[in-house]
């Protein structure tokens, strides 16, 4: 049936949709600068000053952090897990807008995906893709969330969340264009270890 | 955080997105056939599977992973390179199903899903159709019944998977095999016809003269004093022996300037007006022999298969 219900029925509210969940997103999304040759986003995961973003992102103990209301703040690497490419931030600061979380083994392949980071320094930058791979029980490359979706340097640690706007996993990397990212599941295991050892050891584990 | 309206609506585009991949995907197969990763296959109709002739590297031991993770060995039942499409019968049919093309053809700017089973999962890209265009011919000579361009990412193991309208219907098959870095949508139509003739004789049945030829220039005094429109032909280089050819009695160094009426000025020209239709058909060959144009009729034959 072409043009049969065309010209702007679905449209601008297709449009309007992805961008409530890009806001929606990027409430929840910061900047990390841990150097001058690294730069990235990262996700509010815990509501009382607890950050998530990439292990090569966050590659030394310390790093500044720019929250979405303009704030900038130091943050301290509590921990790093190079091989799942993940680390773990804290930023004096509490009542923050945490992210919503979905477990991304649950996604299907061609769902919608949406990306916010900072590409090539422009910040809180929008991409639309979908799933190409969801991530799978075994351990190695099919661990990992695959999405056709167009990330550069800068979304690295940021979002890469649902049609529904909740995060499924953290982007990492991008692999012969495809955008490859940290799933929701692993990022809650990981959080969850860098917890637990904090309160044990009462101290910093960075690598 | 409650959802809004509009967030229910790209939920729901979402969701039809995966319907048409899930549906679709279960016909999309894995094609051992090669070494390093595997290649995508679509199963047309019942118990046969198209696939993209390039990444079907061998023509025995070849098998097939089904969407549900069973794994079934399939014969060749016959490949055309100009079209760049394979075609295997699978041993068991049972857990494959064949896909429904699409009825309508393809619009500029209309969503579209390229998916492919590169190893045990489907895996799916989004894009929409950038162009659409009539009726083109493949560098080696295959008709292919509509150019589809497509502004969307194809990925290793990509090659003979399905384009997919976000009904779920296919538009075609894709294959990176019939040009340079890009990839390139067979339409269904075309995997029809191709099928139809490889399952029924084993090989596409293609047009052959016998000759090789390559490009000149007519010299304006020549063309002048042959009325031709033209300031191009084809020299015969190479005329095999006791083709059509030789047998209508072209000879090496003869200028081929049109053949049944129409100019030829590249060798694709030729390529293409010897279709299989042509076969057993004469066709009339016009050519400068010596400063003087005549006409050269000859007997298409069938090019031989060791050719391909």
């Amino acid at each position: 049936m072409p043009g049969a219900d065309g010209l702007l029925g679905a449209v601008p509210a297709l449009e309007r949709a992805v961008g409530e969940v890009a806001a929606r997103l990027a409430r929840v999304t910061v900047h990390v600068r841990a150097d001058a040759r690294s730069a990235g986003a990262g996700v509010v995961w815990l509501r009382d000053g607890v950050i998530v973003t990439n292990a090569h992102v966050a590659a030394t103990p310390r790093a500044d952090i720019v929250l979405p209301d303009g704030r900038e703040l130091a943050a301290r690497v509590t921990a790093r897990d190079p091989r799942r490419d993940l680390a773990l931030l804290t930023v004096a600061a509490s009542e923050l807008e945490a992210a919503l979380r979905a477990d991304a083994r649950g996604l299907r392949p061609g769902e919608l995906l949406v990306a916010l980071g900072h590409p090539f320094g422009v910040a809180y930058s929008a991409a639309l893709g979908v799933v190409h791979r969801a991530p799978s029980a075994v351990r190695g490359p099919g661990g990992w969330l695959h999405a056709d979706i167009r990330l550069a340097p800068g979304n690295s640690g940021g979002p890469l969340a649902d049609s529904s706007g909740r995060v499924v996993g953290i982007n990492a990397m991008i692999v012969n264009g495809l955008g490859i990212a940290v799933p929701t599941h692993v990022v809650e295991r990981f959080v969850r270890e860098a917890m637990s050892d904090r309160r044990r050891s009462g101290g910093v584990r960075a690598a | 955080m409650s959802a809004s309206s509009s967030d229910g609506l790209l939920s729901a585009v979402s969701n039809d997105l995966a319907a048409a991949v899930d549906t679709v995907g279960r016909s999309v197969v894995a094609i051992h056939a090669r070494r390093r990763i595997p290649a995508s296959g679509v199963v047309w109709q019942p118990g046969v599977v198209v696939a993209a002739h390039h990444t079907v590297q061998r023509d025995d031991d070849i098998t097939v992973s089904l969407h549900d993770g069973s794994s079934v060995s399939a014969t060749l039942a016959g490949r055309d390179p100009s079209t760049d499409l394979a075609v295997l019968r699978l041993a068991d049919a049972a857990g494959a199903p064949p896909v429904a093309p699409a009825a309508e053809p393809p619009r500029v700017g209309q969503l579209v899903l390229a998916l492919g089973r590169p190893g045990g999962s489907v895996t799916a890209s989004l894009g929409i159709v950038s162009a659409v265009g009539g009726e083109w011919r493949t560098w080696q000579g295959g008709a292919i019944d509509r150019f589809v361009r497509l502004d969307l990412a194809v990925y290793d193991g990509f090659s003979g998977g399905p384009l997919v309208d976000a009904a779920g219907r296919v538009i075609g098959l894709n294959t990176s095999g019939l040009a340079r870095a890009t990839a390139v949508t067979v339409p269904a139509s075309t995997v029809a016809r191709v099928m139809g003739q490889l399952l029924a004789r084993g090989h596409v049945a293609r047009g052959w003269l016998g000759i090789a030829t390559q490009p000149v220039r007519l010299p304006p005094a020549l063309q002048r004093s042959l009325g031709s429109e033209s300031d191009a032909g084809l020299v015969v280089v190479n005329v095999e022996p006791d083709s059509p050819a030789d047998r209508g009695g072209v000879l090496i160094g003869d200028i081929l300037v049109a053949l049944d009426g129409r100019a030829v000025r590249d060798p694709g020209d030729v390529l293409a007006a010897l279709g299989g239709e042509q076969i057993g058909h004469a066709v009339g060959l016009r050519i400068v022999r010596g400063g003087k144009a005549e006409t050269v009729s000859v007997t298409v034959g069938e090019r031989p298969r060791a050719r391909r």
